[in-house]
């Protein structure tokens, strides 16, 4: 049995130097995310941020309908909660757990402290909130430009990237949610992309069977993503926004 | 006088010592502040101007993700921890603005922890009406969200005429010009609007409130609060 995940295999908690990383350690606290448990509620209190270690959350805005679309997607590069440390109290958006795994919690009081103490943390923390903007701008330029395939590749990739397997249990239903488009969209996407040997889909399970050819079918908005939150962790890029 | 309500909202002391650092300057109708990748020289809080940030893609394609006016302030990246632009900052509105090169806002906003504050709320705000536009371009209709790009432009501009051309607004929706067109006509045959050689009136602003879906109060609602 593989050892269980430690605070550092999120990447955010992962570049923290040693005296700040012990420094948090003692607050942070393990927790299993159940698939498609909603961690956060659309303008619902939050106490708690999570740095996902081995799941991913799914940022989703929902609709007054009920409709909603995935703005973002969370797994170990990043952390869900940046509404407790912007200020800004509620967001709009659901956190949903799009796939199931877990992650280290820590609640809204030491991680305000923690932020306004500054230094590395904060300046990670900020770096990680610009790699997200990012993602959602892309985000919306992707669902308003490219076709249903190429997203569910942007989709499928930016998932795999966060997750340590080549396989993703979701059901069509929920990707369908994820993408904001209706079932038989996906249906039909999955099917292309099954059919040219790049994907296996049986039974609510997704196994990337071909990265590259994938990578090449999908629109440059997973590049645009993926070049984001790799620069976040980039040395050679002086933060200047960092707070000493 | 500096018009914009987020410079405004700063204590009297801290506000004092950031506005001698402000250059005024007069931002022109389809001047670029920054193009994705370029490094951010300077900072601007709109008076009356009204910039729009546009995501790319495949190097033609754009969409409008976030307007900024006197609510706001372009530069984001920079507080955030990064020289560069992600997205093209592009005056929608000409009008007044104040600037201050991009070394000196960050030295002042190091030492003003106020400052931090208000922008780190002011950035969240804006990541609500990005994932909000989202979600909006993703449900609605383009005559919808032609309403509640002429409303928000509306709020920000103070004036009922602006200028507007249809490949602008094409831009600005993600949609294409005959897009733009049809639902343009749609909005003037009810009397909401006129338009006529890239003039826009608004002559029913609460008709256009009741054209429009509803993602443009809750973003409204958003910046309010």
């Amino acid at each position: 049995m593989p050892s269980p995940p430690t605070p550092k295999h999120n990447h955010l908690l992962g570049a923290l130097p040693a005296a700040d990383y012990a420094r948090l350690l003692p607050e942070l606290e393990p927790v299993q995310m159940v698939l498609g448990q909603a961690i956060y509620e659309s303008g619902g209190p939050q106490e708690y941020v999570y740095f996902p270690t081995t799941c991913i959350v799914s940022l989703l805005y929902v609709m007054q309908d009920g409709s909603s679309a995935e703005i973002a997607v969370v797994g170990n590069e990043g952390v869900v909660g940046v509404a407790l440390f912007m200020g800004g109290g509620t967001t709009p958006s659901r956190a949903v757990v799009q796939s199931a795994g877990q992650a280290f919690r820590l609640d809204g009081v030491h991680l305000k402290d923690a932020f306004e103490r500054g230094g590395p943390l904060q300046s990670l923390l900020l770096r990680y909130t610009q790699s997200l903007i990012t993602q959602m701008a892309q985000t919306a330029v992707c669902n308003r430009h490219h076709t249903v395939e190429q997203q569910l590749c942007r989709w499928l990739l930016l998932s795999l990237d966060r997750l340590p397997t080549n396989e993703l249990t979701m059901t069509q239903a929920l990707i369908a949610n994820m993408l904001g488009v209706r079932r038989e969209g996906v249906t039909e996407a999955a099917g292309k992309l099954q059919s040219a040997g790049m994907i296996n889909y049986s039974r609510g399970k997704i196994t990337v069977l071909d990265r590259p050819k994938l990578e090449r079918r999908a629109c440059e908005c997973y590049a645009v993503v993926k070049r984001e939150s790799d620069r976040l962790f980039a040395r050679n890029e002086a933060p200047v926004g960092a707070l000493a | 006088m500096i018009e914009n309500s987020l410079l405004a909202a700063l204590p009297g002391a801290a506000y004092r010592r950031l506005l001698a650092g402000f250059e005024p300057v007069d931002l022109s109708f389809g001047e670029i502040l920054y193009e994705p990748g370029q490094t951010i020289s300077h900072v601007y809080f709109p008076g009356s101007s009204l910039v729009s940030l546009l995501t790319l893609a495949d190097g033609h394609l754009a969409l409008e993700v976030g307007l900024i006016g006197r609510d706001g302030m372009t530069g984001v990246p920079l507080v955030l921890g990064f020289k560069e632009s992600a997205v093209r900052a592009l005056v929608q509105g000409a009008g007044t603005a104040s600037r201050m090169e991009a070394g000196v806002f960050m030295r002042e906003f190091r030492r003003s922890p106020r400052l931090q504050r208000e922008l780190y709320r002011y950035i969240h705000t804006l990541m609500a009406q990005i994932s909000q536009t989202a979600a909006c371009n993703r449900f609605h209709v383009v005559e919808q969200r032609l309403a509640r790009w002429l409303l928000m432009t509306h709020d920000r501009v103070k004036a009922d005429r602006f200028r507007m051309t249809h490949e602008f607004l094409g831009h600005m929706l993600g949609v294409r010009r005959v897009g733009v067109t049809k639902a343009a006509q749609a909005l003037q045959q009810r009397k909401l609007i006129s338009y006529s050689r890239g003039d826009i009136t608004v002559l029913d602003r609460a008709g256009l409130e009741a054209a429009t879906c509803p993602c443009y109060g809750i973003v409204k609602d958003m910046h309010d609060t």
